[in-house]
């Protein structure tokens, strides 16, 4: 479990496992697939201050071991997105957390609004790749001065060990290392280059490096994300200083593993080999070897031999 | 909504491009109509990453059949993954007597569901293969199917009074044409009928869909109140008089 205070409030993550922006919807959309509950804390899809439209033309291509996906972030504005939601959050039998995009000032809006709502239990700022660290640190500290709430950063990948201590300087109660890299690849329909974030499992070791490097460095927690697609992956993740993690296109790909990873984080047991860690279950389904991989088996027990005939 | 494991009990291959898939599936996923589909996992390696939308085009006691191209290889016996059914169910009108489906470079598979039902009633239909559509398997469609064939959308004969006869129509193209060939139909549904009233012509719309459950907003279809909905949950048939595809087609042209 991971507990972030801010003065009064505190957000308790358990198990430190939650779903990512941009994967799960904005309310519960996979409460119809998958036991929501199982999660320490959602994280909606990223909100603006304004409405903004959804990208046009190609918007996913698919790539090997992965996708890139482009949807101009649509949402409805941060007062039409509350009225919409504000039902479904209060009734979220787990934590929201709103991912707010913008400019400082339209963020600071945003933030001064919902720590006003009392279904929201923390917010998510998404950290643009443009920004220097000088402007990071205005932004985070603009937003920290218009709310109470648990303040997150999520730092772009090629840039989180540059922004992270200017984001915790801002008042950034923890960081989420790291959003999903951009990226550019031919869309096989229309012949088009299109450009957006990229998606897949070969994205974890870039972040876990990451992860590793800042965690020593921070007084703050880390929060991982960026390729998780199993248990183990995660426990990377852990190894590697983060605090918490963010699970994203997983959930499109396999959605009973979220709730594997999540279980795998939650204390519970299904199977569990003597001399495991007590995290260590083996989900339904999954395959022995990649736990022999991990699990050195134990000695044989000592059986005399046959007499020879 | 159901994530569940299917098994391959039988693969016919129809025609040099498409094969028919017979799956062991669970009760909930063979409560499907027309127009309803699954999102398959075949691997269980993420390489595909996404999964494959799959179209059921016929229902039996205890299976399914889904069609496919032939550049996929399976296996009997080989278990899938399925997520659905997805979707809502083709808004087939009880009175729509006289049906125009058209596939605009697309297999017609979509269809061949609804068809059945509509056939049962003794509705009559009219199937347009347009440019590759062509290609698909006439043997593979019901007889009782009329079916006309054009190399282009403005070869296609009799086009004028195919559209102004037909109580329901139903098109399908596959992205990036399905915006302007959903145009030009709507444009001559429009010339020929003079109003093009509601839950008359539909356009189906099929882009690639990560999630299937309107998380990702990936699948997002512009209508004319303003409202972006995703094709995933509210589609995949769109009634194309609520569809702002004058905006889209536009916003598209310079993307
Ligand atoms: S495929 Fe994700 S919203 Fe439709």
């Amino acid at each position: 479990m991971l507990e972030i205070t801010t003065g009064k409030m505190t957000l308790r993550l358990s198990p430190p496992v939650m779903g990512a922006s941009g994967a799960f919807g904005f309310a519960g959309e996979y409460g119809k697939l998958i036991d929501l509950s199982t999660l320490g804390a959602l994280v909606t899809n990223p909100i603006s201050l304004r409405a903004r439209r959804a990208a046009t033309g190609a918007r996913v291509v698919p790539l090997d071991s992965g996708v890139l996906i482009h949807t101009g972030l649509p949402n409805g504005g941060i007062y039409k997105m509350h009225r919409q939601y504000a039902a479904k959050w209060r009734a979220s039998p787990i934590p929201v957390i709103v991912h707010l995009i913008g400019t400082p000032e339209d963020l600071a809006e945003c933030a001064a609004f919902l720590d006003q709502q009392a279904e929201i239990a923390a917010i998510e700022l998404g950290i643009n790749d443009a920004l220097t660290a000088r402007e990071v640190r205005a932004m985070v500290a603009r937003v920290r001065a218009q709310t109470q709430l648990p303040l997150l950063a999520k730092l772009p990948l090629y840039q989180a060990v540059n922004l992270a201590a200017a984001a915790a300087d801002g008042g950034a109660n923890a960081l989420v290392i790291a959003a999903p890299p951009r990226g550019t690849a031919r869309d096989p329909l229309s012949g088009q280059l299109v450009g957006g974030r990229v998606y897949g499992p070969w994205l974890k070791p870039l972040a876990v490096r990451i992860v590793g490097q800042l965690a020593p460095r921070l007084s703050i927690p880390i929060i991982g994300c960026g390729g998780i697609h199993h248990p183990d992956d995660a426990r990377d993740f852990f190894e590697a200083g983060a605090r918490a993690v963010q699970l994203d296109s997983v959930v499109w790909a396999r959605p009973e593993m979220v709730i594997a990873i999540a279980k795998a984080f939650s204390g519970g047991e299904l199977t569990r080999a003597a001399g495991a860690l007590a995290d260590e279950w083996r989900p339904l389904g999954e395959p022995a070897e990649r736990r022999t991989t991990l699990i050195p088996a134990p000695p044989p027990p000592h059986v005399p031999s046959p007499p020879e005939i | 909504m159901h994530q569940r494991q299917a098994v391959i009990e039988r693969i016919r291959r129809v025609s040099a491009g498409v094969q028919r898939l017979e799956l062991a599936v669970e009760p909930p996923q063979r409560a499907l109509s027309g127009g309803q589909f699954f999102l398959a996992r075949t691997t269980a390696t993420y390489d595909p990453y996404l999964r494959e939308a799959w179209l059921p085009v016929a229902l039996n006691d205890k299976t399914i059949v889904v069609e496919r191209p032939t550049r996929y290889q399976y296996l009997p016996n080989q278990v899938v993954d399925l997520l659905g059914p997805l979707g809502k169910p083709f808004p087939l009108r009880n009175s729509a007597r006289a049906l125009l489906l058209i596939a605009y470079e697309a297999a017609p598979s979509i269809f061949l569901l609804m068809l059945q039902s509509a056939l049962a009633r003794n509705s009559a239909a009219t199937l347009v293969l347009i440019g590759q559509a062509q290609q698909y398997p006439l043997e593979a469609l019901p007889s009782a199917l009329e079916v006309i064939r054009a190399e282009h959308y403005e070869t296609w004969a009799e086009r004028a009074q195919h559209i102004a006869w037909a109580d329901q129509i139903f098109a399908v193209a596959p992205p990036p044409y399905d915006l302007p060939a959903y145009m030009r139909l709507l444009e001559d549904a429009q010339r020929v009928r003079h109003a093009v009233s509601a839950e008359l012509l539909y356009g189906i719309f099929q882009p690639p869909m990560p999630c299937g459950i309107g998380a990702c907003q990936a699948c997002l279809v512009r209508l004319q109140n303003g409202d972006e909905v995703p094709a995933c949950t509210e589609g995949m048939a769109f009634d194309l008089t609520r569809v702002n595809l004058l905006q889209s087609l536009a916003d598209s042209a310079g993307a």
